[in-house]
């Protein structure tokens, strides 16, 4: 910060670049140049398929050379998934990893990308005859935490910072949820999140038997509804890396928001602890964020399993995510050696995250 | 018309009186094998304007005044054909400037051999081109004289580019007439230069002085990032892999190109 108080007009994305110079650098080692080449070129997007619209996206898709990354894994990829019809079905498959370990993955999640080192980009997804737009376009990265959380017939689940709503859209693919309780404090952007549930799910499924969309403070929610549900994740706002060092509007590097900034850890750790609460005792909570912050990343998890321990008397455990990085290590390039979670980080040819997410249980 | 075509074809295979001079003989006894002889005989047969045939003798004799030997000479006609068709006046104008611009015999000799195409070149193009690189990117005039000489090229191109090119390397790279000089900079297309630069500056291998001229790393100089091939510009300077690289040239020129329209040159601030 002192550098930057010498250089007044030093524009946001110029203050971000020399903040990650610092600590990224020594945090990532030998990586750091290529995530940080990556970080400043043009990302890649995924097609969240949208299996509520009748404009079948998928073989126009697979045509432009595209290839879903879930469905379509090099090794170890059950016959039955592949086959699977367009028909969304709400059994989950079981895939194990060479370990043995069990990881359910819902098959109706869809996402397509252009393969490794292709830069082509997708066309804007087009309207069938209801308005429904035939994919949602996102970082393919971002799908890891919804898929992660392993959601199941008949949950509960708490979205709990969810908007604009690309994962809760593809939380919503799976059709297994009983009840969806979407949250954001931002109303401008849940007004937002309505709007692309409206252009992506058809009015029957968006009643007020199967989701809510609130707007209150997230870190409240234990005090509101505790105990409750079955998923819940935590998708904390943070300092969007990726858009800190292209975007000087709005960028929380800029002069007037470093209070706001330094704040965020403690935002996310109370967010994180009121999800923790929110949730059922065996209930799972995912934490997620798009930055490589180890501040904002692990330290805030390490102190969340603490303190509800310390005053809250909830015992957690943490879910091992390596079996996930296997399945997907072909798509994605992983942080190697993370003691806690695991973070996807950009890489020119696999242009998607980063991407945190470390997966809790609640054991009490 | 088919009267016309005929009348031409004609002359080309039967050399005006004028030139009848120029037998295979007299092109053995300037000093080439008979086999160069042959061979430049019949090119000038080709050469399609009719009187291009007169302009060949004195040519002939003014590379073989400024020391080169008939192999480069033939070298020469094969490089440039246009050679064959430049007036003797011209062409003495033309070898005078570069004298006087501080191309004296050895390396105008040089020059000239390998970049032959360097006599079409108007003289007052060459003038201006001199004038744009002292005047406008401040080059002293030994260094203007190297730069002509070691990218005689650089006469060809559009003025605007050049500028662009310079400020880009002056003020984006921050580095001085001197080493541009030392490493040849005009040699290099601005995609090239840019591409490769661009890359270092995203993977955090070179940073743009501040106005005091400082950066906070140390970059690498020009000749090392410019003057090696890919390899091992790849492996000594930015540290990585031909795939990354590979992946980066192609989302480069997708961005140069897209930006391009908005895009004005680079401010100097
Ligand atoms: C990373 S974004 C969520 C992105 C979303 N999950 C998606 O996939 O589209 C973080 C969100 O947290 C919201 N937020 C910030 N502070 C909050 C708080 N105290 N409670 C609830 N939401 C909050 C922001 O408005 C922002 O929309």
């Amino acid at each position: 910060e002192k550098w930057a108080a010498t250089h007044p007009k030093l524009p946001p994305t110029r203050l971000a670049v020399h903040h990650f110079d610092a600590t990224y650098s020594t945090q990532l080692g030998q990586l750091w140049p290529s995530v940080r080449l990556a970080m400043l070129s043009e990302r890649k997007y995924g097609a969240l398929l949208n299996n509520f619209s009748h404009n079948v996206a998928l073989t126009e898709l697979k045509a432009q050379g595209c290839v879903d990354f879930i469905s379509e894994r090099e090794k170890d990829v059950p016959s039955c998934l592949e086959e699977k019809s367009e028909e969304p079905s709400d059994v989950s498959m079981k895939s194990s990893d060479a370990d043995g370990e069990q990881l359910s993955l819902s098959p109706n999640i869809k996402c397509l990308v252009f393969p490794r080192g292709d830069v082509t980009r997708f066309k804007p997804a087009r309207p069938d005859k209801n308005g429904l737009l035939g994919y949602y376009l996102m970082d393919a990265a971002s799908l890891l935490p919804c898929l992660a959380l392993d959601v199941q017939e008949g949950h509960s689940v708490l979205d709990l910072c969810g908007a604009p709503g690309g994962k809760t859209l593809a939380l919503l693919q799976t059709q297994a949820i009983r009840f969806l309780c979407i949250n954001d404090s931002s109303v401008s952007r849940t007004l937002r999140l309505r709007k692309v549930l409206h252009s992506y799910v058809p009015k029957h499924f968006l009643t007020n038997e199967n989701l809510r969309i609130t707007s209150f403070d997230g870190t409240k929610w234990g005090e509101i509804e505790s105990n409750t549900f079955d998923r819940v994740l935590v998708d904390v706002p943070c300092t969007t890396d990726r858009h800190s060092l292209m975007e000087d509007d709005n960028n929380i590097f800029s002069k007037n928001r470093t209070g706001e900034r330094r704040r965020l850890p403690q935002l996310q750790l109370e967010l994180l602890l009121a999800g923790i609460q929110a949730a059922c005792p065996g209930g799972e909570i995912l934490y997620s964020t798009c930055t490589l912050s180890q501040n904002q990343n692990l330290s805030v998890v390490e102190q969340a399993i603490y303190q509800a321990r310390e005053k809250d008397g909830i015992h957690l455990q943490v879910v091992d995510l390596k079996p996930l990085m296997r399945m997907f290590g072909n798509t994605f390039h992983f942080a190697p050696d993370l003691h806690l979670g695991e973070m996807v980080i950009p890489h020119l040819v696999a242009n998607f995250g980063p991407i945190y997410m470390c997966k809790l249980k609640r054991l009490t | 018309s088919f009267t016309n075509q005929a009348t031409q074809h004609s002359q080309d295979l039967n050399p005006p009186s004028g030139i009848t001079e120029l037998s295979l003989r007299s092109f053995i006894d300037m000093g080439f094998t008979e086999s160069q002889a042959e061979q430049i005989y019949e090119s000038l047969a080709n050469v399609r304007k009719g009187d291009s045939a007169k302009h060949i003798l004195p040519t002939l004799t003014a590379l073989f005044v400024l020391g080169l030997n008939p192999s480069s000479v033939k070298k020469c006609l094969e490089k440039c054909p246009e050679l064959y068709t430049i007036k003797e006046a011209q062409l003495q104008q033309r070898i005078s400037n570069l004298r006087k611009i501080g191309l004296v015999e050895g390396s105008l000799q040089r020059m000239v051999a390998h970049y032959p195409r360097i006599l079409t070149v108007p003289s007052k193009r060459v003038k201006n081109v001199v004038m744009f690189l002292k005047e406008k990117c401040l080059f002293t005039s030994q260094q203007v004289t190297d730069i002509i000489r070691d990218c005689p090229a650089v006469v060809l191109e559009n003025l605007d580019q050049l500028e662009y090119k310079f400020q880009y390397v002056y003020f984006r790279m921050g580095v001085k007439q001197a080493e541009m000089v030392k490493c040849r900079l005009f040699r290099y297309s601005l995609d090239e230069i840019r591409c490769r630069h661009t890359f270092l500056e995203r993977r955090g291998f070179y940073e743009t002085p501040d106005k005091k001229g400082q950066t906070t790393i140390i970059n690498p100089n020009l000749d090392s990032v410019l003057n090696v091939d890919q390899d091992t510009f790849l492996a000594h300077v930015a540290q990585t892999s031909a795939e990354e690289y590979d992946v980066f040239k192609r989302l480069a020129a997708r961005e140069w190109q897209e930006g391009e329209l908005q895009q004005g040159r680079t401010e100097p601030d």
